[in-house]
């Protein structure tokens, strides 16, 4: 009988449709999880997310790589080209270590297969390029490439660089002020974060 | 000399209202835009000026480069005009709206309105019932069958609720006793309408909804089921044309709103000019027409005509009646 009644009322005070605009009007002043790629924020990946590939190097400055070629004939899509020559100090290396990022489907089979702990898939994922020849990375670019981040799975403060190579660098994390003001309050309420922790 | 000054006073005004009126969907654009945002956890634009704030700018002008496309089979000259028959009204009925009360500028006393007529609510309903015509025009001029079905349900939907709305400001003209605005809003310096009136202001905030076509009564343009109802086959500055009318309507609701019931330019407890109160609040009720867009769905057309015919009428008929009684 109360139930009932209580049906009448919410039925005739609209409380379905108050409780609507309550839900909505909570979210309005809540943070979003809306991340601001390029412009402010970058996402930093996890260290097992397999993206652009890089050459480790030894202690002595020297690649670790012994142009095995191990890499270029196990890679699915035949995207790996080494060729091997000796180097002052008497080791086997590779003279022309050539990936082409436009083949490569980044299974990371090669990493797998080194013998020398030499190649492996970095965090670096911003490839995208205007002109294919771009894609055809050499020994160098590999090697000077960042390697593996330790810290991943976060949001990093990041700004839209229009340059040559770079396009978004990472800067010191900065936030959006009304974010920061709305944002307080319904952080326990709003279990959506921007970062997975 | 005094009537050339009065006439540049009235020329001003004048041109100061269309101006604002003309510049209002800009920032109202951004306002959607952001609200709608806000409430899905996201930012909206934010790339173009500061928070977006430029965003409509960039909008506006894509509109106006836009191809002007007139279907081949569509009546030429009724398409062309029906987007300025949808336009002028709304416009047309700001001559008669109070934006608050007298001031005085260089030891001269103006008035904050073009004119108080003294049957300034009959002229509003009048006028503003013109722009279905813009609408059925525009449905019937572009050929096709989403516009034509979307300029009828337009046509069904804005004469229901045009009649539950002129029946609930019926009470507010018992209270004020007269139909010039000015006179309402001078009526409401003590308790607003709202406290005498909450029946009448229900009927009227949902009829509004209505007549401005804003969800949960957004039937004519369902883009679900209809395309984009009569502005289907409109493109550039003719669709921009529709928007801003449709715009311009919803503040008009959000000024008649605040005049009929919210005391116009009167706050007694807040020390502030009247007629920053009245922007004020005109500007919370544009936010909950925005609010509930993201809030609520869409009727179905057969709960938008019981909603309109066996909920509103009646109800603003028992509120005549009991304002007649007790109040009048």
């Amino acid at each position: 009988m109360i139930s009932k009644m209580r049906g009448w009322i919410g039925w005739i005070f609209f409380l379905d449709m108050l409780n609507g605009l309550a839900l909505t009007l909570g979210y309005m002043f809540s943070r979003t999880i809306t991340m601001q790629y390029p412009d402010k924020q970058k996402w930093q990946p996890y260290s097992r997310h397999r993206g652009h590939h890089f050459l480790k190097t030894n202690d002595e400055g020297d690649l670790n790589c012994v142009a095995c070629e191990l890499c270029a004939k196990i890679c699915p899509c035949h995207c790996i080209k080494v060729v091997p020559f000796e180097d002052h100090k008497g080791n086997r290396r590779p003279s022309v270590f050539d990936i082409d990022l436009s083949r490569c489907l980044f299974c990371g089979l090669c990493e797998d297969a080194c013998p020398a702990d030499a190649i492996a898939l970095g965090q670096v994922y911003e490839m995208a390029s205007y002109d294919t020849s771009d894609l055809l990375v050499g020994r160098d670019l590999l090697r000077t490439i960042p390697g593996k981040v330790e810290k991943g799975g976060t949001v990093v403060g990041a700004k839209l660089i229009d340059r040559e190579g770079v396009h978004v660098r990472e800067t010191k994390g900065e936030h959006d002020w009304w974010r920061r003001v709305w944002g307080r309050r319904n952080k326990a309420k709003v279990r959506l974060r921007t970062h997975h922790t | 000399m005094e009537t050339l000054f009065a006439i540049s006073v009235m020329v001003i005004k004048m041109a100061v209202v269309i101006g604002v009126l003309l510049a209002l969907p800009l920032p109202l654009t951004w306002m959607e835009r952001k609200i709608a945002a806000h409430i899905q956890q996201r930012l909206g634009p934010m790339r173009v000026g500061w928070h977006g704030l430029l965003q409509p700018l960039a909008d506006a002008l894509k509109l106006m480069v836009k191809e002007d496309h007139i279907p081949e089979k569509a009546d030429r000259l009724l398409f062309t005009m029906a987007p300025i028959i949808a336009l002028v009204p709304p416009f047309v009925v700001f001559v008669a709206i109070p934006f608050g009360d007298t001031v005085t500028i260089f030891g001269t006393p103006v008035t904050l309105y073009l004119t108080d007529m003294n049957v300034a609510l009959l002229f509003i309903l009048g006028v503003a019932g013109i722009e279905v015509v813009g609408l059925i025009l525009a449905g019937w001029a572009s050929n096709s069958k989403y516009a034509l079905l979307g300029s009828l349900r337009t046509c069904a939907q804005l004469i229901s609720y045009e009649i539950p709305m002129g029946f609930a400001v019926i009470g507010v003209i018992m209270l004020a006793g007269s139909m010039s605005l000015v006179d309402i809003v001078n009526a409401q310096s003590g308790w607003w309408n709202i406290v005498y009136q909450p029946v009448g202001f229900f009927v009227f905030f949902v009829a509004a909804l209505a007549e401005a076509q804003r969800i949960p009564f957004d039937l004519p343009e369902a883009e679900g089921d209809l395309g984009a109802g009569f502005h289907t086959e409109y493109s550039g500055m003719r669709f921009a044309f529709f928007m801003i009318s449709e715009y311009i309507i919803m503040v008009l609701m959000s000024v008649l709103m605040v005049i009929l019931f919210f005391g116009g330019w009167h706050a007694s407890l807040i020390p502030l000019p009247g007629s920053l109160i009245f922007l004020l609040k005109v500007c919370f009720l544009i936010w909950v027409f925005m609010w509930f867009r993201f809030t609520f769905p869409r009727y179905r057309y057969d709960q938008l005509m019981s909603i309109g015919w066996k909920v509103l009428l009646p109800l603003s008929l028992a509120n005549i009646l009991i304002s007649g009684m007790f109040f009048a």
